[in-house]
Order: structure tokens, then sequence, then C-alpha cells
């Protein structure tokens, strides 16, 4: 079911059997740089599908490529029997693609509460005049909104801290805010970049919690990771890359006793 | 709940300038102060108009109030094709480029402008006749100076709501960072265009009361210098805020005549009022009003607190 190898991947037709998210062939280069070589990847509907590799490996990129940041220079990308590539990431939103970043990027200058508002933007259910003379729809829209995002905060932790501007949390609940708004748009594949990294441990362990809880709500996760710890904690399949290249793929056990990723990792 | 307290009295304050614009004619009977009251309105809608981006065009009446807006709204959008690349004062500096092309071509079409002669003898907004009341004619200040200033404060409302809608929270998160807002299915180039449409159509209506008001148009008028009074207006206002560019225009636009006392000195006080500003109210009126509400705030609360022990 879940199905990916170096050799055969410029070949692979992404087939959509049992597949959810499936890339075939992807490969992305910046300048001199091939960040993405020849990656397939099949993820399956549901659980929790971790990349992992060392820096640099091109996880990051990978993740950029299937959001729509950027867009690969060859190969394919099929998101629940729709084509991706080509289509902007503002569209791939609304087909129901969450992301966060790995280098937080709030908007400092609002309150909490209005950074997950902006996040609905898809939303919205407003007739178009009611903008400029807000009437019932208006506030009917408002207060769903308010609410919804409200408790999108409680899920992470913020709900105390709703009214102050987003530049003023600590880091640590900029994290969780990146999760919360990201969950504003309602995916169905949240891809969480780096969700761990510069948490302690305390964090963290909220953070797995969070997560284990949306993956049983039926979300499916891809989350790119360094931290070892906390993929094996929550993957229910790891891919690992090395060099913008595949490495091994399996499950964390696997992957724990494979000698290619030790090497990689110990950098033997 | 406290949100409603907020929406209430948002109401009342709306409720309080329109009164303040209704009675103002009447306590300044000056016709020149009328006059600056006049092109203080008028700025104010260029201002509030600017503050979502910058463009004018001056045209005739009613017909071509809307279609002033229409056209003024398209020219936005379409210079907006070119300028949704850029940001900040970066763009700010292709508005005024832009600005210089106008004055060419407004110099240099003739068969449309007359080219340095202008336009002469543009006549006011017709009269308007209702049925048992007298004639409201537009040669007067006074009428001139209510439907104006109506106009001002009618987009200002317009205005104000729109940016109190989600669309308010998208053009900010637009502002703050276009890659995390595509994340959540913005359009920011879009929305840019959309902006760029709004804010210079409400400049356009501002340009049909300006060429109406003054009877003339001449190239000159569109000059580099009158785009950078403007801008300034916006600055000292300050930027992002709906509020402070009404201030800004305010202030700028009484200014100078109040510093007409001081003969040529005044161009100097002026610049140097403006340096200061920028320099040590990056945020403008609007950002320096709500530091003092913000220490006022806390002053009341401390001694709340000094009170209560």
């Amino acid at each position: 079911m879940i199905a990916s190898g170096p050799a055969t991947a410029a070949q692979a037709r992404p087939t959509g059997a049992g597949a959810f998210f499936c890339g075939a062939g992807l490969h992305k280069r910046f300048g001199g740089v091939q960040a993405v070589r020849d990656i397939s990847l099949t993820v399956p509907r549901g659980g929790v599908f971790a990349i992992i590799g060392p820096n640099g490996a091109g996880k990051s990129t990978l993740l950029n490529l299937m959001s729509g940041l950027y867009q690969p220079d060859a190969g394919r990308m099929i998101f629940d029997g729709v084509d991706l590539v080509g289509l902007p990431a503002h569209k791939r939103v609304r087909l129901g693609l969450g992301r966060t970043f790995q280098k937080i990027r709030l908007f400092k200058q609002l309150s909490v509460l209005g950074n997950v508002i902006a996040a609905f933007h898809i939303h919205h259910d407003i007739p178009a005049w009611q903008y400029v003379i807000h009437g019932a729809a208006f506030e009917r829209d408002h207060a769903r909104c308010r609410a919804e995002a409200i408790k999108l905060l409680d899920f992470v932790g913020l709900e105390a801290r709703a009214s102050v501007l987003a530049a003023s949390l600590a880091y640590g609940e900029q994290r969780m805010l990146e999760l919360a708004r990201a969950l504003a748009t309602s995916p169905r594949l949240l891809m969480l970049d780096e969700p761990a990294a510069g948490l302690n441990a305390a964090d963290v362990e909220r953070l797995v919690e969070r997560i284990r809880i949306l993956r049983k709500r039926g979300m499916t996760i891809i989350v790119v990771e360094h931290n070892m710890d906390l993929v094996m904690k929550i993957a229910d399949r790891v891919l690992v890359m090395d060099y913008g290249q595949y490495l091994f793929e399996g499950t964390p056990l696997e992957v724990q006793a494979n000698s290619a990723v030790i090497a990689a990792y110990l950098g033997a | 709940m406290p949100t409603d307290r907020v929406r209430i009295s948002r109401r009342g304050w709306f409720l309080v300038v329109a009164v303040i614009i209704a009675l103002l004619p009447f306590v300044i009977q000056d016709s020149y102060w009328r006059t600056n009251l006049i092109v203080c309105a008028i700025n104010i809608m260029l201002a509030i108009g600017l503050d979502l981006l910058v463009m004018k065009l001056g045209v005739p009446f009613w017909m071509a109030f809307v279609f002033g807006m229409v056209l003024s709204g398209a020219a936005g959008m379409a210079l907006s094709i070119f300028a949704v690349r850029l940001r900040g004062h970066y763009l700010a500096i292709a508005s005024l480029g832009f600005a210089v092309i106008v004055h060419q071509v407004l110099l240099n079409w003739i068969s449309l402008t007359q080219g340095p002669l202008g336009i002469y003898a543009i006549k006011p907004p017709p009269d308007i006749a209702l049925p048992g009341l007298p004639v409201i004619s537009f040669g007067n200040t006074a009428n001139m100076f209510y439907l104006v200033a109506s106009f001002a404060f009618l987009f200002y409302l317009l205005l104000d709501q729109l940016v109190r809608s989600p669309i308010g929270e998208t053009l900010k998160a637009i502002r703050e960072d276009e890659i995390s807002a595509s994340a959540f299915g913005i359009n920011c180039t879009a929305w840019k265009v959309f902006a760029f449409g709004i804010g210079s159509a409400v400049a356009g209506a501002a340009g049909a009361f300006y060429a109406s008001f003054v009877g003339t148009l001449v190239p000159d008028a569109f000059i580099i210098t009158e785009s950078f009074t403007i801008l300034a207006m916006v600055i000292v206002g300050g930027m992002g805020t709906l509020i402070g560019p009404v201030w800004g225009a305010i202030l700028l636009t009484i200014l100078p005549e109040l510093l007409r006392g001081f003969g040529d000195l005044r161009l100097i006080l002026y610049g140097a009022a403006l340096t200061l500003v920028v320099l040590f109210m990056p945020g403008g009126i609007a950002q320096a009003a709500q530091m003092f509400r913000a220490r006022l705030g806390r002053l009341a609360t401390a001694t709340d607190a000094g009170m209560r022990q």
C-alpha cells in the first residue's frame, strides 16, 4: 500500500489506490543545489507520516513543493484525486492542504485571535454587500468565526492569550499559534514543518498530545522533523531523506534498525 | 457583552462627528475658513483613499462623479498589475513616479486637457430642488461643504466597515507576511488589486469634487508636490489606520494657513514639523493618540488600585 523505491521512482505512476497524497519523481533545484532529487512518496489516508533526515536533506523543500510554495522542476503530485502541479499555494488550501512553517511566520502586529481569524479566510459566508454594511449574515459569520477561533485557541492552550499581540507570545506559544492557524483552514492533510523546533520537553509533550488527538479525529498528518524522539512516538510511517534523495522508508522500528539511516545520522 | 458596548460607542462617535460636521458652517461664517473646511474634507477623502492607494483623476459632475470613481478604480487596478510586486517605500515611490507620468500626459494631451492652459469654468454640482424645500445651490460654500463632508463621512463609514470585516484581517495578513497569508488560502495578488481599486475609486470621487469646487483644472494641480502633500497627510496621520489620515488631512490643510503670518518662514516651519513627526512619531498621530490613551488607562488603573489599598 505504501510503496516507493529509489530505482523505480521516476517511472512510478501515482496509483491513487488507497493513497491520499501521492508524489512521483519530484525534483527541485536551486541554482547549483539539487534540493530534492527524484522523491516519490505515497501517504495513506489517516495516520501520521513523518519525513526525517539530517540538516539540508531537502525535507522542508519537499514540504514546500507539496504545499505549493514552490513548483517542482519535474514530477507529479496527486492529492485525493486532484493533480496539484501548477496550482498556487492559496488554491491548494481550498482543497484541504494546511501547513505550518519551520521559521514561525505569524502576523506579528495582529492579536492572537486576529491571527486565527485571518486564517479563516476561505470559510467566510457573507454576502458581498454586507462587508460594507454589516447585517445579520455578517454578525452570524463574525460570531461563528470568533467561537471557532476561541475553540482552536482552547485546543492549543492559548485561550487566555487571545487578545495579546502575536509578537508578544513566548516562543513555545508562537509554535502552538502556528498550529491553531493551520487548523483554522480545516485541513484534511495537515503538514507540520518542524513543529517541535526550539521547544522544551514539556512543550514537546503537549504538542505530541495535540497531534495524537488530531490523528484520532481522522486527520492525515505529515510531520517534517528533526526530533527523532517525537517521530518515534507519533509516526506510523517514516520517510528518510539524505542529500535531497530517498534513503529509506518504513515503520519507526524499521528506521531505527536500518544501518543506512544510522550512518546518515551519525555521519559515518 | 463588552464587544456590544464598544460597537454602540463607535456608532455614538460617528453620530457626534456627524453633528459636528453639520454645525461647523454655522460656527465658521468666514468664507475663507469655509473654503479651508471644504479643502479639508476633500483632503480627508483623498488621504483615506490614498491610505488604500494613490491615484487621482479629475472629472466634471454626478454622472461624471460615478464615472470618475469607476474610471480611477479601474486605472488603479491596471496600475496595480505593475505595482503588486512592490511594498512599502518602493510602492510609494512607484506611485509618485506614476504621478509624474500623469502630469506629463495632462500637459501634452492638448486635445483633451488644453495642455498647460487647463480647463476652466467647471460648474459646481447642479442645484438640488426637493419638493417643499428651498433649492439647494452648491455655489454656496456652506452647501458645498455639507456635500463634500457628507461624502467624506460616508466613505469613511464604508471603509471603516470594510476594514472591520474579515477583509481587514485579510489585508493586514498580506501586509504582515504574504507567504504565510497564501498558506491560508489568501490570493495576495487579487486582494492587492482590490485594495488599489477601492483606494483609487475613493480618490477619484475626491477628484470630482476637487474639479467642481475649484472650477478649473490645470495640469499643475497634479504636480508631484501635491502627491507628496497627500502622502505626507497619510504618514503624519498614521499609516495603516483609517482615522490617522483624517487627522493628517485636517492638520496639514489647516497648518499652512495658520502659519501664513510667518511669511516665507512658514515653509521652513512646515518642513520642520513634518520631519519631527516622521522622526519621533513613526506611527503618526494615530499611534501617538493610542500611546496617550494607554498611558491614561494605566494611570487610571494605578489610582484605582491605590484607592483600594
